[in-house]
């Protein structure tokens, strides 16, 4: 009997019995950080156009909604995978341990750098990541006291610096990146000046400080937005703040700025030289590799050195590979399926 | 067993459906036996057909749901082949009783038509249950928003600033919708100071003026407008109009943003003229004749008559047209969330970027934040505050249009 | 002095009559000349998409093509090709080892950027490799062909290879669930709420919130469907069941409205003709009354599943705004639909995507007009003024 018909008569029982069991399933199922989708989705057609399996489906949820779907159980109806722009966090590690997810596999699949670029014909432009962080905190030190962000000019941070106004469009609260951004720039700016940050800090403690001025300098705007690259080109004095790959997709465009003396490129983002980068990871759940086909396959094809590899088909679209003596090991530790323990995750 | 759902509902059709086609025949066929003949018969055979498919389907069915209401609600897993052989037996059980009580003196027709008038009742209960089902899923997850962030600070409070609600620090003051309902309000209002005018005149236009022929025309060109999907209009509002009204103010000396009000608001405007144009054409069909001849008796010219009579006299459906208009632009989601921008600003100038509700709403479903932080229940806040909204201007606009009904029908 | 006055006066009245007819016409213009505009608009940028560039090239079926593919072409040329065609010389070679060994001259779809390159858009080749597209193009060894791929694939992360054939064949998929849901529910509450409904509270309840559930933002029927299909009944997320039964009740509404008002259009003097006859008032509602207003009912349904097939803001949140290079194969495997693709298109950096999402809107726009289209022409043919 033709599909289409079997197809027809199951809806027709479906609207006459009701709906709602459980099924078994033909297709991997991803869900997870929107900066490792188009990854996970460049490999999921590989994997579909190459083997027999079908394309696993890949969705767009943020990290956060990743892992909670992931960690929904082991029932077949919840992800088999999760992709996440930050590292699992505990909290989340034990809620899954409740759930009954106790096998999961952490795999690292390179870096994602977070360029601050400008208009391509613009000179080049060169800060500090402490420039960078006074310029777009909500507070900042002056005179030994904590006042609102007065700054509206580079110069007025550093006499040095341009006289030209701040106007920087970044990823919006809701944001992974804004996340990593904030963490990494903001938080460590004020952890130098602890004193000062501790008590407008979450919990006291400056390392956790991420509010961004609220004035207008700094415009938040959708990650993937055509718009920011069009506002760039138009308006020379303003920077966009996304992922490296996004620079890399308008590269004819659009220019990384130097922080603290390096610029973006694949190489100093995977050596650490460029200082604001994060990782990316996937997590595998052990439980259903043997019950959905195509699983193990994709995960074995992100894995290999054609995907992930220093010359890897995902680097042309903006991922930074691992070195080659990390890849190698973690290459190992995913395809033997090694378990996630605690311990891994608080160190 | 282990049967994925599709089987298990491809068994039940094949299983229990033809075991109804049999009931059907065997109960007309009944009819046709000795024991019917020269008896007066209540019902005709086929309704007699009718009352053994009853039989025959509906334990199956009150089955199959029991296994899923007890599916849902956790108490027990009834296994797929178990669940289609229990609904085959239970079918089969049910095809004897039905066909053994067929009997001369049976009102069979009553039983089903009753049955049939039942049925409806339900289905006309539905769309209170989905009524309901939104009030609820949007209420429940929107209570847990409200225990961590207080409603006054969440209806008063004019800075949203999400990124500082984090745990150990307090939430007021970092919640508040103000600023996204002044961007819903800005983008509305734009939308409507196209919306209105265009609508109404091209209302007045088709139902006063206009030739039969070129109505033929212009009619279902408005109706087009009206049925572009809001995908598109979003993806024209970001490619198309926002780089043009940035341009245009530059050519007027004035600083506008990629991500401006302006721009959703213009093109939902266009959106929002058909529902406009053919609520009010409506109303205005709806003025009785005598207003017109009488005014034009007087010697007035029809724009005359249109302004100082027809219109005064349309106005209560007009409002309601007016409201229920607003409310389809406060709801509007895909041409704010492609073209508005993420910016919460409290600003009276359509050029600065604003965000809205609806916009915010997707976001923190798409975003990177854990589900179960403040700001992505603030989604279900928002969302509570948008249902209150939209049906209570409904609600108004439904009052509204009766009066002016009573008036004239 | 007095007759100059009122000549004054009359004149003035008559401008102001000119003016008004003049505004009510330029309303109906405008609007007019947006939907022109926007047309030309939409057509203009997509029409690139329709041809894709192809390259001819040399294909040595060697050795190491088996591991890699793009070893069967030259090392220059091997960048200006799609992956989409490189990626499958291994399988290929698999599968019947006897080219092995041999060459062949064919024409391959080329990569985005040499496609962007020939039709003259913004793109990141090099130097060196524009000239060799452009040697090529001179010897005829580059073209740009009707782009069938558009028609015939699904998604894809490569810009030349991404169609929308998957997004159409889910739009199906939900538009049958939803027709299957709404369209009974639909009719059988009108019929009911006309024909048999007594005048009592819980009715009137049931009429307002007809009215209301129209006006509800489409939006919160996807919170629904999230917490009420997804989360409690467990049907599978991104499928077509669970997106067609999200816009089945969206589409309710629409449905009971317009059947309510063709069934009002019917005279009571059908009715009360069949029950005069001695019928039931259910085989009067299924002789006389149905079969009257079947086409006030298909128009609306026609209508009302017109707006559901571009609806997008409720299935962002039940998971179908999601990667789903192939067509679903039941109701219950993941989905997309038309407008969802659209939207995912339009976000992608590549500027490759921006014509395809162009060509994509034409599409749906062609389906809905389609749909609307034959809606007019039923209300026309049939359209019975009693």
């Amino acid at each position: 009997m033709p599909k289409f018909l079997k197809n027809l008569i199951v809806a027709a029982a479906v609207i006459a019995f009701g709906a709602g069991m459980a099924q078994a399933r033909d297709q991997v199922k991803i869900v997870g950080s929107s900066t490792v989708y188009p990854f996970s989705s460049y490999v999921a057609e590989e994997l579909g156009a190459t083997t027999k399996f079908k394309s696993p489906v890949v969705e767009s949820t943020g990290s956060g909604g990743g892992h909670k779907l992931f960690g929904n159980g082991v029932g077949l109806d919840t992800p088999d995978i999760t992709n996440s722009s930050r590292r699992m966090k505990a909290s989340e590690f034990e809620k899954d341990q409740k759930a009954g997810i106790t096998e999961i596999t952490e795999a690292l699949i390179g870096y994602d750098g977070i360029a601050i670029a400008q208009n391509g014909a613009n000179p080049d432009f060169s800060v500090t990541k402490d420039e960078l962080a006074m310029a777009v905190a909500a507070d900042v030190p002056m005179n030994g006291k904590m006042v609102k962000n007065p700054y509206k000019t580079w110069d007025q941070i550093n006499p040095a610096l341009p006289k030209r106004p701040i106007l920087i469009y970044g990823p919006p609260t809701s944001s992974g990146t804004r996340d990593a951004f904030a963490e990494m720039v903001l938080g460590h700016f004020a952890n130098k000046n602890k004193d000062l940050y501790n008590p407008i800090s979450p919990s006291n403690k400056a390392e956790k400080y991420e509010a961004v001025r609220e004035d207008g300098v700094y415009v938040p705007a959708g990650e993937n937005d055509n718009l920011i690259v069009q506002k760039l080109t138009k308006d020379k004095d303003a920077f966009g703040i996304f992922g490296y790959s996004y620079l890399e997709e308008n590269s004819d465009r659009i220019k990384g700025a130097k922080i603290d003396g390096v610029s973006p490129d694949p190489a100093t983002i995977a050596s650490g030289e460029y200082p604001i980068s994060r990782s990316l990871y996937f997590y595998v759940k052990k439980a259903h590799l043997d019950k959905v086909p195509g699983m193990r396959e994709y995960i074995e094809l992100f894995m290999s050195e054609k995907m992930i590899g220093s010359r890897g088909l995902l680097k042309r679209i903006g991922l930074i590979p691992l070195a080659d003596e990390l890849r190698a090991k973690v290459q190992k530790d995913v395809l033997s399926y090694k378990n996630l323990t605690l311990d891994d995750l608080k160190k | 067993m282990n049967l994925d759902t599709g089987t298990i509902f491809f068994y039940l059709f094949c299983g229990v459906l033809p075991l109804a086609v049999v009931a059907y025949f065997l109960a007309t066929r009944k009819t046709f036996s000795p024991s019917f003949k020269g008896q007066q018969m209540r019902s005709t055979p086929g309704s007699y057909g009718w009352y053994a498919v009853v039989w025959t389907l509906s334990p199956a069915m009150l089955g199959s749901l029991v296994a899923a209401l007890l599916k849902l609600t956790g108490v027990a897993d009834v296994p797929g082949g178990a669940l289609v052989a229990a609904a085959i037996i239970l079918a089969a059980a049910g095809l004897s009783v039905g066909v053994a009580t067929v009997k001369p003196g049976l009102r069979a027709r009553q039983v089903v038509e009753r049955l049939i008038v039942k049925m409806l009742f339900v289905a006309s209960l539905v769309s209170i249950f989905t009524t309901l089902g939104i009030v609820l899923s949007v209420t429940f997850e929107a209570i847990k928003f409200f225990d961590m962030v207080s409603l006054w600070d969440f209806i008063t409070g004019t800075t949203w600033n999400p990124d500082e609600a984090v745990p150990g620090r307090g939430t007021s003051g970092v919640f508040g919708s103000v600023p996204l309902f002044a961007g819903t309000f800005m983008v509305t209002a734009i939308a409507m100071l196209v919306a209105v005018p265009i609508g109404l005149f091209s209302a007045i236009c088709m139902s006063e003026y206009a030739s039969p022929a070129f109505r033929k025309v212009a009619k279902p060109a408005l109706e087009i407008l009206a049925g572009i999907p809001t995908v598109v209009y979003g993806f024209f509002a970001a490619i198309t109009v926002s780089p043009l009204v940035v341009h245009v103010a530059e050519y007027f000396g004035l600083q506008a943003d990629f991500t401006n009000a302006l721009s959703p608001g213009l093109v939902m405007g266009v959106m929002i003229i058909p529902l406009i144009s053919s609520l009010s054409d409506d109303v205005i069909n709806s003025v009785p004749n005598s207003l017109r001849e009488g005014a034009l008796a007087m010697g007035a010219y029809r724009s005359e008559t249109i302004k100082n009579v027809i219109l005064p006299a349309a106005l209560p459906g007009i409002v309601s047209a007016f409201l229920l208009a607003v409310s389809r632009a406060v709801g509007e989601t895909m041409i704010v969330v492609m073209a508005a921008g993420l910016r919460a600003n409290l600003t009276w100038n359509p050029l600065e970027g604003m965000t809205t509700v609806t916009v915010r709403i997707v976001d923190a479903f798409t975003g990177d934040q854990a589900f179960d932080s403040p700001e992505t229940l603030s989604a279900f806040g928002l969302g509570l505050v948008l249902l209150v909204v939209t049906l209570l201007l409904n609600v108004i606009s439904l009052v509204v249009i009766r009066r002016f009904r009573q008036q004239y029908e | 002095m007095q007759a100059h006055v009122s000549q004054n006066y009359l004149k003035k009245r008559a401008g102001r009559d000119k003016r008004f007819i003049a505004f009510s016409y330029a309303a109906i213009l405008l609007a007019g000349a947006f939907l022109v505009f926007f047309f030309v608009d939409i057509v203009h940028s997509a029409w690139p998409a329709f041809e894709q560039a192809e390259l001819r090239v040399e294909v040595n079926y060697n050795d190491q093509a088996r591991k890699m593919g793009d070893n069967a072409l030259d090392e220059n040329v091997s960048y200006l090709v799609s992956r989409g065609f490189t990626r499958l010389i291994p399988n290929l070679l698999r599968e019947d080892p006897s080219l092995l060994g041999t060459s062949e001259d064919k024409w391959v779809l080329a990569d985005s950027e040499v496609d962007q390159y020939l039709k003259g858009k913004p793109n990141r080749l090099r130097k060196a490799e524009r000239q060799l597209v452009d040697t090529m193009r001179a010897e005829g060894r580059a073209r740009l062909a009707f782009n069938k791929g558009f028609f015939l694939n699904g998604d894809s992360k490569l810009p030349e290879m991404a169609g929308i054939w998957a997004a159409a064949v889910g739009s199906l998929y939900v538009l049958i669930i939803t027709l299957a849901f709404s369209f009974p529910l639909g009719v059988a509450t009108a019929i009911y709420l006309e024909e048999f409904a007594p005048d009592n509270r819980l009715m009137q309840v049931v009429e307002v919130n007809i009215n209301n559930l129209a006006a509800i933002p489409s939006i919160l029927f996807g919170l629904l469907g999230l917490s009420i299909f997804i989360n409690f009944m467990g049907v599978p997320r991104s499928s077509a069941l669970v997106g067609g039964l999200t816009l089945s009740l969206m589409t309710l509404p629409v449905i009971i409205i317009s059947t309510r008002a063709a069934i009002l259009a019917i005279p009571d003097s059908i009715r009360e003709g069949a029950l005069a006859l001695g019928a039931t008032r259910w085989q009067m509602v299924i002789t006389n009354i149905l079969p009257l207003s079947l086409p006030g009912i298909l128009t609306g349904t026609i209508i009302g599943l017109a707006r559901a097939i571009g609806e997008t803001a409720p299935l962002m949140i039940v998971g179908m705004m999601a990667y789903i290079p192939e067509a679903p194969d039941g109701f219950t495997s993941a989905a997309t639909v038309l407008p969802a693709q659209i939207y995912t298109w339009s976000s992608d950096s590549m500027r490759a995507f921006t014509e395809r999402t162009s060509a994509g809107i034409i599409v749906l726009l062609a389906v809905m007009l389609l749909m609307n289209g034959a809606a007019i022409y039923l209300r026309n043919k049939y359209e019975t003024k009693w």
